[in-house]
């Protein structure tokens, strides 16, 4: 659901500019070097364009920098790179700081202002979760003293971790409100992890970047959903444009949507979390 | 002429031969001198040190000294030449620690990393105590070491140490500002006799100025001992001359109570530090190793490591201190920092060893503020501000730089080379002050014995490749003068022998022949008149002996060297030719095309004998008028013609009763074709073509090479085909 809107949006985009779409990911979100092989492969074919959203903060900057300097025009969706933006280098990002700011306007609505919090999959791999824990905790420290962060854990794409992780995190703050899961293998884990004790734990999980939307899940109150799909068609727009001279912007940032039960069956949302790839939005 | 010509030469090899083993033995005795390239001073104020090779620690010039900020145990930094005998080293030494010592190594062999490996004697100051160290490491110090000195001079940590050796006695004195000098000495019975000298320091880190070497007297060392004996007479007294002998040796480890380290019970895991609140300000307190101090300090523990740039308040630091760090937290995405930190040294440790790491798992910041270990090839190396070396690698998919301190890495820097496989030793760094997000992280280097040369740069690169191709090329060229060389000799060989074959025909033969006629004519003026069948058959005799004289002389001017130009085969054709038509009215010709090449002997005078018959069976046979003899040289070909202008004869007759058999076996010896045309009205035209070697020149003989290859490959698949016609 994170990856597939995008796939359509840059199928949508290639239809209208005449481009053909090579689409591919490695299996696992963690697998950087299968990622960098995936870029090498574009860097060294015959592609005009990369679009890439990366797994790792510091370990791609060299094959994109290489692939820059080749020719290839890239485009950085989702979350940034170290590497400022060039005449062939350009950033559709998701506002992380947004998120941020929005999952603790969350936070503060379901605890009228008062309670206590606990972050679980920081990420320092992926720099927009970094962003959006900061965005998180500073703003809830400015807007909302009453509400503290009790606890903090790092973040993995291992979900039996994950699981691991918020049952200690649980256990010791028995009475913890709600827990903010930067990434989506740590929503699972929170929610495996309260939906096991029905009855006995009432905390609530806010997510980012899901999978999925299971929202029969009752620990599940909101998930904050990157428009990846507008990522996608404007990524592959800009190359089509930057192949007829038009320069990239160096900077596109693109706001997330908070979705709850009561608009996860809108329109709206549907658009954002559609996996048909195959035909226009 | 030619004999003294060749011991002329053989007495000038011999010479040179001579003059070649003086100078290597020389030299060898040069290099071997005790003394060699003494007396030393060193260049440490101009920030040289190229010649001093480090095994183990952190060494720098630093503010025109040489310094070791690491606690490492037994480091060492040697220079000099093996064979220095009897000599000093003196240098002024600071401590930069308070548990350890430092000092100078004098007859230093065998040197390696390690605590006490390397074979030589030693003598420092040691903090612990006070006292001066005077030893002897065999790479086990424990079981070598002659005496520890009871003297234990107060005050500043700083002295001028001097260490002096003179056949098997060892003295070292110590002086300080604020201190009477202290002298120690030892007679060693099995004395190391010769070796390097160097500096060193065990468990704490130092400072090295003024280091002078210059051999040393017994005059000196009579000096040494007596001021020693004034200064500290009782003890002295009592050491000098002592045997060696061996006592144990107390380590200089940490014996200090560690009861008085009141360390802080709030300390946290270093790692622990990226989970703080970045919204409020707060401090922690953590412990770790030092595993950097310059450009800034880093700290690390089990679980990670730790930046503390500009601290408010720290003791000078060396690599391996164990510290407790107390200061803000900037917590970054992979690392943290300490800010307005406070740093205690705990106690002296030693360096902690890196971790070994692939540049693609350092470029994930898993590593990042850790002391680690990665290879990569040098891509490309460059001065950097603020007096560094940057160099910059790639390993596989990942860049990354390494900087380094300029120090004594001139040396190194210069021979490394782009292509290099390196190993570097350093803290991973991936904050972008540093990176300037040009890669994903960067390696701050201790120094310059950070970085080993694994293998130099592949043989493929351009320019072993152009230097391939220009070896080829001269090879080539000395192929082809060799070649020619040899042609040459065994071309001169032949002349040599037809000339010698020539001379005996003359000698011999000739004179044989001349003598016959001359005593036909003597029996012919002897018989009578009246004896014509007699006279008739003497003219008969004195005709064949004339003929066969004539047949002698012809062959001998063919065999000399000097007939057998192009021209002069023309040359000799033409004069055969008149000579046969001598007193008839047939006309001679003879003209030469083209550009004159030279043409193997051979084939002049295989040229010449096809020439011979042919004008012989027009003179004989044809009834001509006129009589030309043409040379063409045409491209690889030389043409040779005979024509006449004669009566001809008919095409389909036998044609070996002309002797043309003979011909047409002469031009298949040297690959000639020869063609005959012949008609009634037009004459007879012989025409024999013979091809001339190809010369090898500089120009051609890739093409030649070429045509041999194409001729043998076009050979071998011949061969290798199977032959229709043969039967079944």
């Amino acid at each position: 659901m994170l990856w597939e809107p995008e796939h359509g949006g840059a199928e949508a985009a290639g239809r209208k500019d005449d481009l053909w779409v090579y689409w591919n990911a490695p299996t696992r979100e963690d697998d950087t070097a299968a990622q960098i092989a995936l870029v090498e492969r574009v860097t060294h074919g015959n592609y005009q364009g990369l679009v890439l959203a990366p797994d790792q903060a510091l370990a791609l900057m060299t094959p994109v920098r290489r692939a820059v300097e080749r020719g290839v025009c890239t485009v950085i969706v989702g979350s940034p790179l170290s590497i400022p933006a060039s005449d062939r280098l350009s950033y559709i990002l998701n506002d992380d700081e947004e998120g941020g700011r929005m999952a603790a306007r969350r936070v503060a609505l379901l605890l009228h202002g008062k309670g206590s919090v606990g972050v679980i999959g920081i990420n320092p791999n992926i720099s927009g979760i970094m962003i959006r824990a900061r965005s998180f905790e500073s703003y809830l420290a400015e807007n909302y003293p009453d509400i503290h962060i009790v606890e903090k854990r790092m973040g993995s794409f291992n979900v039996p971790h994950e699981q691991q992780v918020a049952e200690e995190m649980l256990r010791s703050n028995e009475n913890l409100d709600v827990i903010v899961a930067l990434m989506w293998p740590s929503v699972r884990g929170a929610i495996s992890t309260i939906e096991n004790e029905p009855g006995k734990l009432s905390t609530k999980v806010i997510g980012f970047d899901p999978d999925a939307l299971p929202f029969e899940a009752n620990s599940l109150d909101s998930v904050i959903v990157q428009n990846t799909r507008e990522m996608g068609y404007q990524a592959v727009d800009m190359i089509a444009a930057r192949l007829h001279g038009t320069p990239m912007p160096p900077l596109v940032k693109l706001g997330p949507v908070l979705v709850t039960r009561e608009n996860v069956n809108s329109k709206e949302v549907g658009n954002l979390t559609s996996m048909d790839w195959s035909k226009s939005p | 002429m030619r004999v003294l010509s060749g011991s002329r030469r053989r007495l000038t090899l011999g010479l040179a031969a001579v003059c070649l083993a003086i100078a290597g033995v020389a030299w060898y005795f040069y290099r071997h001198n005790p003394t060699y390239n003494l007396p030393y001073h060193d260049s440490f104020a101009n920030g040289k040190a190229g010649e001093w090779k480090a095994f183990g620690g952190t060494w720098e010039v630093a503010d025109g000294a040489m310094r070791n900020d690491s606690d490492e145990r037994g480091a060492k930094l040697i220079t000099g030449s093996p064979y220095w005998r009897n000599y000093s080293i003196e240098a002024d030494v600071s401590l930069l620690g308070a548990d350890g010592d430092a000092g100078v190594v004098i007859r230093s062999s065998d040197e390696e990393q390690g605590v006490d490996s390397y074979s030589g004697y030693y003598a420092g100051i040691r903090s612990l105590d006070n006292s001066l160290v005077l030893g002897r490491a065999n790479h086990g110090w424990m079981e070598d070491v002659l005496k520890l000195s009871p003297v234990k001079p107060r005050g500043p940590l700083v002295y001028h140490l001097k260490l002096l050796a003179y056949d098997c006695q060892i003295v070292a004195t110590a002086t300080s500002a604020s201190h009477n000098p202290v002298t120690e000495s030892v007679t060693d019975k099995n004395c190391i006799t010769s070796g390097r000298a160097g500096v060193r320091s065990y468990a704490s880190g130092g400072v090295w100025r003024n280091v002078v070497i210059r051999p040393s007297s017994r005059q000196e060392l009579a000096a040494m001992l007596e001021q020693g004996q004034q200064n500290n007479s009782a003890t002295a007294k009592a050491l000098f001359d002592r045997d060696h002998e061996v006592l144990g040796f107390n380590s200089p480890g940490p014996q200090r109570d560690m009861d008085k380290f009141h360390s802080s019970l709030n300390t946290q895991p270093i790692s622990s530090l990226r989970l703080v609140s970045s919204a409020k300000p707060s401090k922690a307190t953590v412990r770790g190793n030092v595993i950097l101090t310059s450009p800034v300090v880093f700290i690390q523990d089990t679980t990670g490591g730790v930046s503390v740039p500009n601290p408010v308040a720290s003791p000078l630091l060396k690599v391996g201190d164990q510290v407790e760090v107390t200061g803000s937290v900037d917590a970054g995405d992979f690392s943290s920092t300490l800010d307005r930190a406070m740093v205690r040294v705990l106690w002296e440790g030693t360096p902690v060893p890196p971790v070994t790491v692939t540049a693609s798992q350092a470029a994930t910041g898993d590593f990042d503020a850790t002391f680690i270990e990665v290879e990569g090839r040098l891509h490309e190396k460059q001065y950097g501000p603020n007096n560094t070396l940057l160099l910059d690698l790639d390993d596989g998919s990942q860049s990354f730089r390494a900087i380094m301190n300029q120090g004594r890495g001139d040396a190194l820097f210069g021979g490394l080379k782009p292509g290099s496989l390196l190993r570097l030793r350093g803290v991973s760094v991936v904050d972008p002050a540093f990176t300037h997000n040009l890669t994903p992280f960067i390696l701050l280097l201790r120094s310059t014995d950070d970085v080993d040369v694994l293998a130099g740069p592949p043989w493929w690169s351009m320019g072993h490749l152009a230097a391939l191709a220009i070896g080829f090329l001269l090879l080539a060229l000395v192929v082809n003068f060799l070649y020619h060389r040899v042609e040459n000799w065994r071309l001169r060989a032949v002349l040599e022998e037809r000339e010698r074959l020539a001379h005996e025909m003359h000698d011999t033969l000739a004179q044989s022949f001349a003598g016959i006629g001359f005593q036909l004519e003597a029996i012919r003026s002897g018989v009578p008149e009246t004896f014509p069948v007699a006279h008739q058959q003497l003219n008969l005799a004195s005709d064949l002996v004339r003929h066969s004289h004539e047949e002698a002389r012809r062959s001998i001017a063919t065999l000399r060297p000097d007939s057998h130009g192009p021209s002069d085969l023309l040359g000799a054709l033409d004069i055969c030719a008149k000579r046969m038509v001598e007193g008839g009215s047939v006309e001679v010709v003879s003209a030469s095309t083209g550009d004159i090449v030279s043409i193997p002997l051979r084939i002049t005078d295989t040229l010449y004998r096809i020439g011979q018959e042919a004008i012989a069976n027009s003179v004989r046979h044809a009834n001509a008028t006129r009589l030309e003899i043409s040379i063409e040289f045409d491209s690889g070909v030389v043409r040779l013609s005979i024509a006449d202008n004669g009566i001809g004869f008919v095409q389909c007759r036998d044609l070996s009763g002309f002797g043309v058999r003979g011909m047409r076996k002469r031009a298949a010896s040297i690959s000639a074709t020869i063609q005959i045309v012949s008609s009634e009205q037009g004459g007879t035209l012989v025409q024999t073509t013979a091809p001339l070697p190809a010369r090898i020149t500089f120009a051609s003989w890739p093409k030649l090479l070429w045509h041999y290859l194409r001729r043998n490959t076009l050979h071998v698949e011949l061969v290798g085909q199977p032959n229709p016609h043969s039967h079944r």
